[in-house]
């Protein structure tokens, strides 16, 4: 593997060189300025320098799929024509733009920002460290993986410029086989994405599997390992049925072979059913590695071991297997046999079990630990008290009489929220905030980001709290204007999604900060025990200067605090 | 005329849940309320333990934890345990609760709802009367209100006025049986008030009952995205008290006055029919052409890929209404559904649309002012 390895990167002489001239200094090279040419970042095959292009490119598609989302919410603040006049003149085009808006926001989103985000970007970064390993099993596949990534969302970009896209992210047809807008650029671009997904699943079940140090057995891997494989796992047997579908509705708009559409004889429901079949663990895509992340941020803030680690590793696993078998509780009013939705609706239970006992664990963790109450961690209990709303407004949708009242209402809308942004991607941002001194080898502003974690916090809970009222008052999701009796509701939302704004922008203005003029990270500045942390920040090339002996991630007693230096000393070995 | 009662339910709506006012509402409603508490309990639980030990345990860098217990066999099974007795309570109430809704009683009134983009019609098995939704003329008053031009009782007055001869009409306390069809993409039927919702699906019926325990007037939306006029796709389900009433307003709704002029009933046709959603009368572009001027006028269209003209005459627009998809006119998408009028509807508005190449067009309906 090593033998390969070393073959596979063009710039290893150059490393060799860097290295020896630094041999005993730790604060050798980073892998950040290591090489500095354009060539040395565009063909890298490091999964730092990977990661770190995915991390810029899924918050620049971050940025853009908030901007429709703030469009959406503006919109919504009032039943009657707000922004929507500025671009079109007549009632009928500015409800187009509007169906343009969230259709857009929804597709970048989950296409773009959440399912790249956790694995993609910082797993990229972060698992080969974790293993001790110089790289993942496969560093040009990986390297492909990113530029497919950058050729979907050149698609989507397209798109946008082409007129956009009216069919919702769900695609449902027979309404994408006759919407007018440019479906079929979305759809190429959505399927050019999911074999990146699929690439960077199977790069990282390879490694963990064959790259583990001596030592590290299965069940003395960090439980990122753990979301990451079952993820991975997903990504492989899932998203080839969302490109078979995504083909077949290409087809099916180009030259009507009639499988989707009833005018030609097609099955609508069958659509769902495929789509489904894919989306639905994509959802759990979306939300398993920020579980890690937060598995891993509990601990280490804590500075106690992981409680119930078999529990935690085990529903990760158990959340993959039965995220396959639940697809059909999207269409309990579909039409699909009530014997079906009854099956679908028991097996769904089945999935918030392991989502409970994560939830009982990640407390009994910080129960008598040390908490340190940095932005990380305010981010990672953010994410136990969203993701916990998240999992309880799902028992009402798996309940088959209430859902039969609350489908397709805001109420649903607001329940993916929870679970996609309010746990996705706040642990996503955890994630960042936790490993950003180790990326970057910079220290941001604590108190800036302590106040941008709350303001997302409250501006969040305002924006959809109310949309769970208005949902279960009958207000359907997808309206571009509505009765009167909900606009209170729709104003506080559009406040609360200003001022999670304002916490996103206050976020990126530190962060950028952090780099221009932050403070050098040390080692490892939370005292965290699994192995990127026992490495320079950022880290050299190859990863580790020695080959390093897999430590017991979750042992915190072995680290002193230096007040001096702000990093957190090894005392003892192992 | 039989005048539509503006009667209030006498069920108000809580902080969550719409009034509660047909059979389902009840057992739905006591579903949603156990996985409410159940659901309240376990997030104050958790966000007091959360808050608890955030406070408690929260140190500046470099302390240690107090203990270092990381499992507890007691602890596992009591909280992996305990939510699967709660889950398979919650998915019993739930089954329980969708198996009633799935099959109607057989001595039920039999309603058909077609959706189509953008309007609902409601046939009626009893005695063949089709009735429109009549979604723009809601769209009208609402515009209206918030223009502040006609306070809220007008407003109830003219909605009253509209549901005439429109909506969908029930009488109270008989189990009323809708097949639910769709003519062009996905809609989806929802009733708030009546906790009832299904997805009309093109190519396939669907099925949904209630009982309607209360009179009154309630929202009827349409909760599949639809496309463009997705949320101006509303109209009201009004509940007669008695059988009587029902049947009374049905037979008056559900004819036209033969002794109007040809013109003015093919009007009536335009907006019941639900013409109106993708024809405008005033010459501005919607889904399909305008209507005004376009008699007598020389189309151009293909027809399966080729090029054609033709003057747009009697047999042209029949053609074209009975026979949608045969000729496409230019410049608009092949995205007409079948709408199955009666041949006097189909010679009313053959004459309506003759009528406007004579005088100039009526006014385009208002949806989401500017």
């Amino acid at each position: 593997m090593s033998q390969s390895e070393t073959d596979a990167r063009p710039d290893s002489d150059e490393v060799k060189s860097a290295a020896a001239a630094t041999t005993s200094d730790e604060s050798g090279p980073s892998y950040l300025t290591v090489t500095k040419t354009f060539s040395s970042w565009a063909f890298t095959l490091d999964h730092k320098r990977i990661g770190l292009m995915y991390l810029i490119g899924v918050l620049f598609m971050f940025l853009l799929g908030g901007v429709f989302a703030l469009l959406v919410r503006t919109e919504l603040f009032s039943p009657l024509a707000m922004i929507t006049p500025l671009f079109a003149d007549t009632a009928e085009a500015q409800a187009d733009l509007y169906n343009k808006w969230f259709t857009t926001h929804g597709a970048i989103m989950v296409f773009l920002v959440i399912i790249p985000g956790v694995p993609a970007a910082l797993g990229n970064f972060i698992l080969p460290l974790l293993l001790g390993a110089k790289d993942v099993a496969f560093p040009r596949l990986n390297l492909g993986s990113f530029y497919l990534w950058v050729i979907g969302a050149i698609f989507f970009v397209y798109v946008l410029f082409s007129g956009g896209i009216d069919t919702g992210w769900t695609f449902y047809t027979p309404y994408s086989a006759e919407s007018g807008t440019a479906v079929i650029p979305a759809l190429i671009g959505v399927f050019i994405l999911g074999f990146s997904s699929i690439f960077t699943g199977l790069n990282f079940i390879v490694t963990i599997h064959k790259m583990r140090p001596k030592g590290m057995t299965w069940f003395k891997m960090p439980l990122f390992l753990w979301a990451t494989y079952s993820t991975a796992v997903i990504q492989v047997l899932a998203t080839p049925v969302l490109g078979i579908t995504l083909l077949l509705l290409i087809l099916e708009r180009s030259l009507g072979i009639g499988i989707f559409d009833p005018r030609n004889g097609g099955d609508p429901v069958l659509f769902q059913h495929f789509f489904w079949f894919y989306s639905h663990p994509a959802v759990y895509i979306m939300i398993v590695p920020p579980m890690g992340v937060v598995s891993e941020l509990i601990a280490t803030h804590s500075h106690k071991r992981i409680f119930g680690y078999t529990y935690i590793a085990f529903s990760s696993v158990a959340i993959a297997i039965f995220s396959f078998l639940v697809w059909g509780h999207h269409m309990f009013t579909s039409g699909q046999s009530t014997t079906m939705s009854i099956i679908f609706s028991g097996i769904t239970f089945s999935v918030g079990i392991p989502s409970a006992i994560k939830v009982f664990n990640w407390l009994a963790t910080m129960y008598k630990g040390a908490i340190v109450l940095n932005t990380a961690m305010l981010y990672g209990i953010s994410f136990i008290f969203l993701f916990t709303i998240g999992g309880l407004t799902g028992l009402f949708l798996g309940v088959l009489s209430i859902d039969t009242h609350l489908h397709d209402t805001y109420f649903v809308v607001a329940h993916f929220h929870y679970v996609m942004m309010g746990s996705g991607l706040v642990g996503f941002i955890g994630g960042l905030h936790h490993w950003w001194p180790k990326i970057t080898g910079k220290m941001y502003d604590e108190f800036l980001g302590r106040i941008g974690c709350i303001l997302v916090f409250i501006g969040f809970n305002l924006t959809f709290i109310p949309q769970f009222v208005m949902g279960s008052l009958g207000m359907p999701r997808r309206y571009y204007t509505y009765a009167d009796k909900f606009e209170v509701y729709h104003q506080l939302s559009t406040v609360g999604s200003y001022v999670m704004a304002a916490g996103f922008f206050l976020t990126a203005y530190y962060l950028i900060q952090s780099l221009i003029s932050g403070k050098k990270a040390p080692m490892n500045p939370w005292g965290g025990n699994s192995l990127e942390w026992h490495t320079p920040s950022p880290p050299p090339l190859e990863n580790f200067h020695t080959v390093p002996v897999a430590t017991d991630p979750y042992d915190y007693e072995g680290l002193e605090y230096d007040p001096a230096t702000g990093n957190y000393d090894t005392k003892r070995t192992g | 005329m039989i005048q539509v009662p503006i009667l209030l339910a006498d069920s108000e709506p809580s902080f969550w849940l719409p009034a509660p006012v047909s059979n389902f509402a009840g057992p739905i409603d006591g579903d949603f309320y156990f996985v409410y508490w159940v659901s309240i309990f376990f997030l104050v639980l958790i966000t007091l333990l959360l808050g608890y030990f955030m406070w408690k345990f929260r140190t500046p860098p470099g302390a240690h934890a107090q203990s270092h217990k990381d499992h507890h066999i007691v602890l596992e099974v009591v909280w992996t345990g305990i939510p699967i007795i709660l889950s398979v309570m919650m998915f019993w109430y739930g089954y329980r609760g969708y198996v009633d809704m799935t099959v109607p009683p057989n001595e039920s009134i039999s309603i058909v709802a077609e959706a189509q983009k953008w309007a609902w019609n409601f046939s009626y098995a009893s005695n063949g009367a089709s009735i429109p939704g009549m979604s723009d003329d809601f769209n009208v008053v609402r515009a209206q209100v918030r223009a502040g031009e006609i306070n809220a009782e007008q407003a109830e007055a003219a909605e009253a006025k509209i549901l005439e001869k429109a909506g969908l009409h029930v009488p109270m306390g008989v189990p009323i049986d809708v097949t639910v069809m769709a003519a062009d993409v996905l809609h989806a039927l929802f009733i708030p008030a009546f906790r009832v919702k299904k997805d009309c699906v093109p190519g396939r019926t669907g099925k949904l009952w209630f009982i309607a325990t209360e009179p009154g007037i309630f929202d009827l939306f349409c909760a599949e995205y639809c496309g463009q006029g997705h949320s101006w796709m509303h109209s009201k389900v009004v509940v007669h008290e008695t059988v009587e009433e029902y049947e009374k307003w049905l037979e008056v709704a559900g004819s036209y006055d033969e002794t109007l002029p040809f013109d003015e009933n093919g009007k009536i046709v335009w907006k019941r029919r639900g013409c109106i959603s993708c024809h405008s009368i005033d010459g501005s572009k919607k889904v399909g052409p305008s209507w005004d001027g376009m008699f007598g006028s020389t189309r151009k269209f293909t027809t399966t890929g080729t090029p054609g003209e033709a003057m747009a005459d009697e047999a042209y627009i029949q053609e074209s209404i009975r026979f949608p998809m045969k000729k496409i006119a230019e410049g608009y998408p092949p995205q007409m559904p079948v709408v199955k009028l009666t041949d006097k509807e189909l010679l009313w508005v053959t004459e309506y649309i003759k009528s406007l190449s004579q005088n100039s067009g009526g006014t385009e309906s208002p949806r989401k002012e500017n």
